[in-house]
């Protein structure tokens, strides 16, 4: 026999990302962030906010096709249904699908309607809130992962728009080479510039353990933390 | 006290061409409290034989002074303290600025020994003595050890002394070239020119290895090739690093000293090809004498000479067998000082060093004696080939050049030895070998980067080279070289660092350890700091002649890793362990929750009294934080058969909106997992598993849709920390809960083991589970993470007029020990099988097949299996330790209490305990062992459950 | 530390995988008898030569494959998925 609910009136959803630094937080859509911008050469950045979803399905076929990538590599959607997602080949026919901060909603169903229309057999689980994610961008950002992660990260082994998935300082972790456009120094002047940048993307609960063995490592390169240098 | 300070000059010579030296500036640093002076470049040992010290240390357990005997890094002589550091290579470390050095367990002092140490010692320190002392009687064992301790020849570590930073990181050169000599220049070179990237890795400080002593030549092709090497950017170069080690698929450890911003730096490279480039290391000679301190090898001279510029004696005699002691005997003379060479080639040789505290007199095998304060020998190399040997290539003896070489055929094609460890010939002879070394060490790393990268996804591009057979590169020839390591008659130390005369090998063949190896841990021979390098062959040599055989007979002890005494710090090193956090971690340490480790995850124990806890539960409301509760998101429609597979119940009909509970058990029938499962849709379902379950759970599952029936269309996702998880239980659960959420939780709209999706706290996506762990009305409420805290403080906040509180682990496990829930890996273990751990009524014989049903077929047609029973005990104040033994009248184990805690809701003991058959009728007493010996009686209970053994109180 | 060849990852250090076990064909348990079940359960080959194994890619890809390995000198023969 229940009784009939009494009117409690609470505060408004808070989302918290996996990651809390020292230091001053704001709200931002819903999410509580760090407030402070980190303008170092080696910057880790919280990107926790960001819309995270799992796919499987086969390796090859029909999934794959519309996802645009494979095990290993990663693609950008600059337009169509998955526009502004990054997809990550992270297994085989094992999918990570990033999308911007507060597109859960569209993001998913248009995951979920690439699957349906596939069809083979296929499945698509949210995981935004069961993920951390953070990006390192730096010149120093290979030498750093170098005291953390086994894995060669030399251009001819883990080129950019490559993923892996291996141990970084003892967590399974995704890691994304995702260089970013340097417009500040771009000696070409065409966009050509490129600066080192890596996502790393591991269970939610590990993902303050990932980032402070990070910072740890960074320390001697300068590494700062702080609000993510793009909007990506 | 007076302070001396003593010059930088008193044995410095003028200006050479290859001195490392700066004399430009000057530091000061103490040595036992006298300021000392040295010039950047300076290694300790150079600056203080600079000032003419001669005693660097005492010797392990005669105290005889010991001085240079190498000048490098095994010096056995100078190892000092500096600082808080022990050990430290005093011929190796260079001086800084403020250094504290001191010598290390010098009793009473370095200068004054105590006679009456040897007279002491003399009872213990006969060959072998560790094992023929310190035996009987065992109460003395303390004494033994403050006595040992004092002839102990090691530095101390303050226990406050600095906390230093080790650092760790990977690399991944195509070629590692172990040596930076003219060999390892040449190969780093001609490997990089190839396309390889390369690590060159040097233990000392400027790369050249013995051209960096050598004549005007030699530094002028020392100078070549360094430009070489710093002309290619595919060259890292590391001094002061040593490659420690050698395992498997070349991975290599290596020791990075000298950093900036670490004490030291362990790097983890993988290499494609090893080119071991060690060179080679002088042997010194044994006769009596030769530890006193002006008894020197032949490179430590050069050293010495070319290097610091310090003179190391006025008179000197040279024994020489090659070319290098000539070039020492010219090197003396060109400082000025009186050489006597004995040309050792045609059978004339040192027998014996005399004089007190130093050398003052030379007696050779002719009978002749002369004067010097210096005595030189060149007598022999050895081939560091420890890399080598860790590469499964042991070394073969050729007599012919009195030094152990490597066996190519035995080599695998990883790894390639280049310079003086692989051969001799000129220099340029060696270079041009140690080029077409470099050259397929690339080639060969390329292909095999080629045959790795075919497989790699990551580079869909391919291979960037093609994959080709290793070719054999020509091997050096050997030049000849008299046989000689020791002097007739036998006298003198084999061993200097630990003090093993040649006498003790003798003896210790004579006691019946014949083989080399025995003798290595008889008598400790090659077993100290410079790990055999120095002294194994001689060893060997004394093995062969005490049992009348060759040396390729007696063969050499096994190199094994590390190459190097390395630091524990740097093995150590940068600490990966890894914790987990639930979202409301923050809350918990705001609230001062006591913090349990449970596997990587840290959780709330308890707020501070678990019993109050309990009590609130029972009578109120509690929440806890259960987010660690593995849980797994199940899609497909053969989820069913995957269920009906790992579950030993039946799932087939559960309902959209039911959740059971299971269990799992592995193939032999012991319990591996329990938890239970909803079903949220047609296809997906939702599983939980135990805290310390989830990986192996998520694990197991997989193997079994993959090796058994891939053809099954699941898929299973890890959501554990997708959600945060929080248990509210308690009677007035509802009604706190009800305040937050969308969902209806009328008995009849929402009853005991359902699932419903809703809202709570305004945060959509969330799985309620009526469920009971507590055996109180409760609702599991698994949240999406990110709002995890947002929830818990909403229903804190909304439950303050209830009295809701927090409970932890701790009141968690009261809770279920008083309903009898057991846990699966305290209650059973690795071999409780499901009918010993009270699981009948699950177990479903009647389904075709599920993992474990032969083992459970045949434990069900088997009545001797133990069984998990209730156990109370008859003093109701005793509660007895978990794993306490449960004992027979005649003394045998039948059991042993699995759980135990005192019930705050009963008052009394309970527990859960594993007892024989036998034994586990309702009313049986039994007699438990204490931890203290007491032994105490406990009855069997009827239920599992102490408390509502009906289940009433969850299902209102 | 060896490496070890994922098929679909590549070459790997060992420390990422768990060694599952000897590779073998479980019985059908509907007419295995007892003896031959246990058989299976706890008998195993151990040779020193040549082995067909399975392992698990638990830092990598997830998942579990087969490999002949010899118990020598860890050399690795073929790899490929289980199933």
């Amino acid at each position: 026999m229940s009784e009939p609910a009494a009117a409690v009136s609470t505060a408004p959803p808070v989302a918290r990302t996996a990651l809390a630094f020292p230091g001053p937080r704001r709200i931002v859509d819903g999410w509580e962030l760090t407030a402070r911008h980190a303008t170092g050469d080696l910057v880790l950045a919280d990107l926790g906010p960001l819309v995270k979803l799992t796919v499987r399905g086969p390796a090859e076929g029909a999934v794959r096709a519309a996802l645009g990538t494979g095990f290993g590599r990663t693609a950008r959607h600059d337009e169509g249904a998955l526009a502004g997602a990054l997809v990550v080949g992270a297994g085989p026919g094992e999918w990570l699908v990033l999308g911007p901060a507060g597109t859960g909603g569209e993001l998913l169903a248009a995951t979920r309607a690439v699957v349906a229309d596939s069809g083979e057999f296929a499945s698509v689980v949210d995981v935004t809130h069961g993920r951390a994610l953070v990006r390192l961008t730096g010149a120093a950002a290979p030498a750093l992962l170098a005291k953390v992660c086994a894995i060669d990260l030399a251009d001819r082994v883990v080129p950019d728009g490559s993923a892996f998935r291996s141990s970084v300082a003892r967590v399974v972790t995704d890691v994304v080479r995702d260089d970013i456009r340097d417009e500040l120094d771009d000696p070409a002047g065409d966009g050509t510039a490129r600066t080192r940048s890596y996502l790393l993307h591991c269970e939610r609960s590990s993902g303050q353990y990932l980032a402070d063995a990070l910072v740890d490592a960074g320390t001697e390169y300068g590494i700062e933390v702080g609000a993510p240098p793009s909007a990506r | 006290m007076t302070r001396r300070t003593v010059g930088t000059g008193d044995c410095r010579l003028g200006s050479r061409p290859g001195e490392v030296i700066d004399r430009s500036r000057t530091l000061e640093f103490r040595w036992n409290g006298a300021v000392h002076r040295a010039h950047p470049g300076d290694t300790i040992a150079s600056a203080l034989a600079a000032a003419g010290v001669r005693v660097f240390s005492r010797s392990y357990k005669y105290h005889r002074p010991r001085g240079l005997l190498t000048a490098d890094i095994l010096d056995p002589g100078c190892l000092l303290q500096v600082g808080d550091e022990p050990n430290v290579r005093g011929a190796h470390r260079l001086a800084e600025a403020g250094m504290d050095v001191r010598s290390q367990n010098t009793w009473p002092s370095l200068r004054y020994d105590v006679k009456a140490v040897n007279q002491v010692a003399g009872r213990f320190l006969a060959t072998g003595f560790y094992y023929k002392t310190f035996i009987k009687p065992e109460r003395l064992w303390p004494a033994y050890e403050r006595v040992l301790r004092r002839f102990v020849h090691a530095g101390e570590v303050p226990p406050d002394g600095e906390q230093l930073y080790y650092d760790k990181r990977y690399a991944h050169p195509d070629v590692l070239v172990a040596g930076g000599g003219p060999a390892g220049m040449a190969a780093a070179v001609a490997a990089a020119r190839a396309g390889a990237t390369v690590m060159l890795v040097e233990q000392e400080h400027q790369l050249g290895g013995h051209l960096r002593w050598g004549d005007a030549d030699d530094l002028r092709v020392r100078a070549e090739l360094v430009a070489a090497v710093e002309a290619e950017p595919g060259i890292e170069v590391l001094t002061d690093s040593v490659v420690a080690a050698r395992y498997d698929d070349n991975w290599l450890a290596v020791v990075q000293r000298g950093l900036p911003h670490v004490a030291e730096r362990l790097v983890k490279a993988r290499a494609g090809t090893l080119v071991v480039a060690a060179g080679l290391i002088e042997r010194p000679y044994v006769f009596a004498g030769n530890d006193l301190p002006g008894v020197m090898l032949s490179t430590a001279v050069r050293r010495l000479l070319n290097l610091y510029s310090v003179r190391p004696g006025q008179r000197a005699v040279v024994v020489t067998a090659n070319p290098e002691g000539d070039a020492a005997a010219t090197d003396l003379r060109a400082a000025g000082v009186d050489v006597v060479e004995v040309d050792a080639r045609h059978g004339r040789t040192v027998v014996r060093a005399a004089g007190r505290g130093g050398v003052e007199a030379v007696e050779l095998s002719d009978g002749s004696r002369l004067d010097a304060d210096l005595l030189v020998t060149a007598t022999g190399w050895t081939a560091p080939t420890s890399l080598l040997n860790m590469s499964g290539s042991n070394p073969v003896y050729r007599p012919d050049a009195a030094r152990f070489v490597p066996d190519p055929a035995a080599t695998p094609d990883t790894v390639i030895a280049v310079g003086g460890i692989a051969g001799d010939g000129t220099l340029e002879e060696l270079v041009a070998h140690a080029e077409a070394a470099g050259r397929e060490a690339a080639a060969r790393a390329l292909s095999l980067a080629a045959a790795h990268a075919r497989i790699r996804p990551t580079s869909p591009g391919g291979a960037d080279a093609a994959e080709r057979a290793p070719e054999p590169v020509a091997p050096l020839g050997l030049r000849r070289h008299p046989e000689l390591f020791f002097a007739t008659p036998i006298g003198g130390f084999v061993d200097m660092s630990e003090d093993v005369s040649a006498k003790d090998i003798l003896t210790a063949v004579q006691e019946g350890y014949d083989s080399s190896e025995l003798v290595k841990r008889y008598t400790t021979a090659t077993m100290g700091p410079a790990q055999g390098k120095l002294e194994t062959v001689n060893t060997v040599a004394l093995v062969a002649h005490a049992t009348g055989s060759t040396i390729a007979e007696t063969g050499a002890t096994t190199w094994r890793p590390m190459y190097t005494p390395v630091t524990l710090g740097a093995l150590a090193g940068r600490r990966f362990e890894p914790v987990r956090h639930s979202p409301m971690q923050p809350w918990h340490e705001a609230h001062r929750a006591a913090p349990l480790v449970a596997g990587q995850w840290i959780r709330p124990e308890h707020y501070g009294d678990p019993a109050a806890e309990v009590r609130n539960v029972r009578a109120g409301v509690g929440i806890i934080d259960v987010t660690p509760i593995g849980k797994l998101d199940l899609q497909g429609p053969d989820v069913p058969k995957l269920l009906n597979l790992l579950y030993v119940n039946k799932w087939s009909q559960l309902g959209v909106g039911r959740v059971r509970y299971g269990v799992m058990c592995a193939d032999d029938g012991v319990v591996l997992d329990d938890g239970v499962t909803g079903r949220l849709g047609e296809h997906h379902y939702l599983m939980s598993t135990t805290s310390s379950g989830a990986g192996t759970v998520w694990e197991w599952a997989e193997n079994w849709l993959q090796t058994e029936h891939p053809d099954w269309r699941v898929h299973i996702t890890p959501v554990t920390t997708a959600f945060a998880s929080i248990n509210v239980a308690g009677p007035r659960s509802r009604e706190l809960l009800a305040r937050l959420t969308d969902v209806d939780l009328a008995n009849e709209a929402f009853g005991y083991m359902n699932v419903r999706t809703g809202t709570i706290a305004g945060v959509a996506d969330c799985v309620l589970w009526r469920i009971g762990f507590t055996g109180e009305l409760s609702y599991e409420l698994h949240v999406p993470a990110s709002y995890g805290l947002h929830v818990w403080e909403s229903l804190m906040a909304a439950g303050a007029d209830l009295g809701v509180a927090p409970f932890g682990v701790e009141a968690q496990r009261i809770l279920r020990l008083e309903k009898g829930h057991l846990i699966v890996g305290q209650d059973t273990d690795g071999l409780t099988k499901a009918y010993s751990a009270g699981l009948a009524w699950a177990v479903k014989l009647d389904k075709p097949d599920f993992v474990g049903k032969p083992e459970l077929q045949w434990q069900s047609e088997h009545d001797d299996h133990p069984r998990l029973v209730g156990l109370q005990p008859l003093d109701p104040t005793v509660v007895p330790e978990e794993a306490s033994q449960i004992i027979s009248d005649g003394g045998h184990i039948v059991g042993r209490i699995t759980s135990s805690r005192m019930s705050p809701t009963l008052g009394r003991s309970i527990c859960l305990g594993q007892v024989d058959a036998h034994l586990a009728d309702a009313g049986t007493r039994l007699t438990v062992r204490l931890r203290d010996g007491r032994d105490t009686l406990v009855e069997v209970m009827a239920e599992h459950a102490h408390f509502d053994p009906e289940g009433e109180r969850q299902r209102v | 530390m060896m490496l070890l060849p994922c098929p679909n990852c590549g070459a790997r250090n060992v420390s990422e995988f768990r060694y599952v076990g000897e590779a073998k064909t479980r019985p059908d348990p509907t007419t295995a008898t007892p003896q031959e079940w246990r058989r299976h359960l706890y008998l195993h080959r151990n040779p020193a030569g040549w082995t067909r194994e399975t392992w698990y890619h638990g830092s990598g890809c997830r998942r579990y494959f087969a490999i002949e390995r010899n118990t020598v000198d860890n050399a690795v023969r073929t790899a490929g998925a289980t199933s």
